[in-house]
């Protein structure tokens, strides 16, 4: 009994990683019907930035933690420039050509870049992030967690609820839900459509960057971190569903928690296959996703 | 002139430097990752083979030419390292190729070099199948030679140890690469040997980030020690992860567990692990303190990122080149042949080379010559200091 909590609390910090990922798919998919393919190097790039600062700041005798926490807000303002920069450059240029697939090839194209800046700024190694929190583990209950696990969980939870409640509560969030809904109507009411998506690709890069310095720690930093959780939190998007803030924060629990338990129970060499199952029958028996809302489309 | 003969001039003086050119270097390419996880292996095997090529160059090159490197980065990608094999066999027309820090990419690539009897001197690529690919009698000469610690040689020092520590209980945990799987096989061979069988045996994908599942399984199967074969960011995730569930047990493995990216993301959970290695990085002979000094001086570094890879890549090019230069041809059958009977004696890092090759042994590094590492202090110590020391410092291939 105490090996499957271990299993699952392992499987939970790993698919909250997926989670909040696929909420930033999430975000631009709502406004604005796309998504922004290089989520994963918005995450490496988060990370990395996360990584300039808090060295800096050790270099200059803060602790750790203190190091970290002041360099959280110069991560959030280089994802919210980065998202915007997608936006403006990749997604818009594309959708003014009424090419169907324009804006995939471009946000692809763009993560290639920063993948590419970041091999060249930050070398092409893994880099050690300093831990914030103490590295070694905590045992509760039997069950041996790291402090940066429970980290994890709580900051991808703090920052979704953080974006729930500004579209809920501010005028501005509801501008966000009205293009959300009805983009054409919501121009005709005089929201600013085209701010909002940019807004919106910001706020996704945004929670790519805070993924990035949130599993930093536990993981390895490099231009390459992004490219597999990039991958990884679109399916986790398919399964809970693009529509759903709450769908992909559940379809990343259930992906995570899935291949921790097949490995632990079955063969660790079979981790990925449950996850890719589920994602084929989300596709075949219920397209829009485990959450999702079925739109219609009128021909 | 008109503008035809003006032309035509041009062109002409363009051909002939070129041809002046191609006639004064002897090319040699360099195939390695130099990007990604097993950039650390790639780039010190690079700067290894470019120190050595330096020397050799001051020292006048090889038949009156100096020696150019044509580098190539393969991404540790099997497709690439491919494409790279065509590129400098057709394009640039090399005269032999060392390199190869992956064994998938060695097995994918080399089979080029071999259908154009050009040899190619695998300095890093440790599976076992590497110098066996095109081996004689299916192969009428075999062009793979290797200057590394192959995994037959790695995996039975790996389970004599285990075996002299009195650990009966073996977890295997491997990646799901070429490198990993053939390297996991010859573990539970070596360990079979020795009347071992493994109590559990584990596997994980390149860039998996959370290695509990594994490590609880190995637990789960009462292991006394851990065995790994992967590269280095997974095993720190996987170190990491054994220490995370409070569990106190060995780890050793392939000489991977030596890599900058192992030790530096494990920090204080790597103490203590143990690889085979073929160069640790001590003065431990005059050649050795010449070679660390020189590439502390050239690459303005205290830690070589991976000491075996710059160690075996720096000899690899002074092997290739004493060929050559018995050859007195750049003719890859003359170059193969020369080597499978060198007559001089090549002084290399890791060891001193007499007589490394034979027609039908292409393994230039024998089992008594690896020692046992450790990580101490975030470097590579030797796991048993006589082995670095006085007589014991230059261990050679035997005569056979």
């Amino acid at each position: 009994m105490q090996n499957f909590f271990q299993i699952l609390v392992s499987g939970i910090s790993v698919g909250m990683i997926y989670g909040v990922i696929a909420f930033g798919y999430q975000l631009t998919f709502a406004t604005s019907k796309t998504l922004n393919f290089g989520q994963g190097e918005a995450l490496t790039l988060g990370a990395l930035v996360g990584l300039t600062c808090v060295n800096f700041l050790i270099g200059l005798h803060l602790g750790t933690l203190a190091a970290y926490l002041i360099a959280l807000p110069f991560v959030f303002a280089f994802g919210l420039a980065q998202g915007a920069v997608v936006e403006r450059l990749g997604v818009r240029q594309a959708m003014k050509t009424k090419s169907e697939a324009g804006w995939i090839m471009a946000t692809i194209a763009l993560g290639i870049i920063f993948k590419n800046m970041a091999e060249n700024i930050w070398g092409k190694d893994p880099l050690k992030f300093p831990s914030p929190l103490s590295e070694n583990p905590l045992t509760i209950a039997g069950v041996n967690i790291r402090p940066m696990e429970i980290a994890i969980v709580l900051g991808a939870l703090a920052m979704m609820l953080a974006v729930e409640a500004f579209n809920r509560r501010s005028i501005y969030g509801k501008a966000v839900v009205a293009t959300s809904n009805d983009r054409d109507a919501a121009g005709l009411m005089g929201i600013n459509t085209p701010l909002v998506i940019t807004f919106s690709y910001a706020l996704s890069s945004l929670a790519a960057a805070l993924a990035g310095v949130l599993i930093a720690p536990i993981t390895l930093t490099g231009a390459n971190m992004g490219a597999a959780l990039g991958l990884k939190a679109f399916a986790v998007a398919i399964i809970g569903g693009l529509s759903s803030g709450l769908g992909v924060v559940v379809g990343g629990l259930i992906l995570g928690i899935t291949e921790s338990m097949t490995g632990f129970y079955f063969d660790t060499g079979y981790k990925d296959v449950p996850g890719l199952i589920l994602l084929l029958l989300v596709l075949s028996l219920k397209p829009a996703g485990l959450f999702g809302k079925t739109a219609i489309k009128k021909v | 002139m008109t503008m035809k003969k003006w032309l035509a001039a041009a062109a002409f003086s363009a051909a002939m430097t070129g041809a002046a050119y191609a006639q004064q270097t002897i090319k040699i390419g360099v195939s390695g990752p130099y990007t990604g996880g097993s950039a650390s292996m790639g780039v010190s095997m690079r700067d290894g083979v470019k120190l050595a090529t330096q020397e050799i160059n001051k020292a006048g090159g090889v038949l009156g030419k100096q020696i150019q490197l044509i580098e190539r980065d393969d991404e540790a990608k099997n497709e690439l390292g491919v494409q790279i094999a065509q590129e400098l066999i057709n394009k640039e027309q090399v005269v032999a190729t060392v390199g190869f820090i992956n064994t998938g990419v060695s097995l994918a690539s080399q089979r080029f070099y071999q259908e154009a009897e050009i040899p190619v001197m695998n300095n890093v690529a440790t599976g076992t199948l590497v110098t066996q690919q095109f081996k004689a009698p299916e192969n009428k000469s075999n062009y793979v030679f290797r200057n590394a610690a192959n995994d037959t040689i790695q995996s039975s020092m790996i389970a004599e140890a285990v075996k002299k520590n009195g650990y009966t209980k073996v977890a295997i945990i491997a990646d799901s690469t070429n490198y990993g799987q053939l390297g996991r096989a010859d573990l539970e061979k070596a360990l079979a040997e020795r009347g071992l069988k493994p109590v559990a045996i584990e596997k994980f994908n390149i860039g998996d980030t959370d290695m509990t599942a594994q490590a609880l399984r190995a637990k789960d199967a009462g292991a006394d020690v851990v065995l790994t074969y992967a590269i280095g960011p997974e095993l720190a995730q996987t170190v990491n992860a054994v220490v995370k569930l409070g569990w106190k047990v060995p780890v050793m493995g392939s000489w991977t567990l030596s890599m900058a990216s192992f030790i530096d993301a494990a920090g204080a959970n790597g103490e203590g692990v143990m690889m085979p290695q073929t160069f640790i990085q001590l003065p431990s002979t005059p050649k050795r303190k010449s070679f660390i000094d020189a590439y502390q001086a050239a690459y303005k570094v205290d830690r070589i990122p991976s000491p075996v890879s710059a160690a075996q890549g720096y000899d690899s090019m002074y092997l290739l080149a004493a060929a050559i230069n018995q050859a007195k041809s750049t003719d890859g059958r003359k170059v193969r042949e020369a080597l499978e009977n060198l007559t001089t004696k090549v002084e290399g890092v890791v060891t001193t080379y007499d007589k490394p090759f034979s027609a039908t042994d292409h393994e230039a590094i024998t089992a008594n010559i690896p020692v046992l590492g450790i990580v101490k202090g975030g470097r590579v110590v030797p796991a048993n200091p006589a082995d670095l020391e006085g007589a014991g410092a230059l261990r050679v291939k035997p005569k056979s």
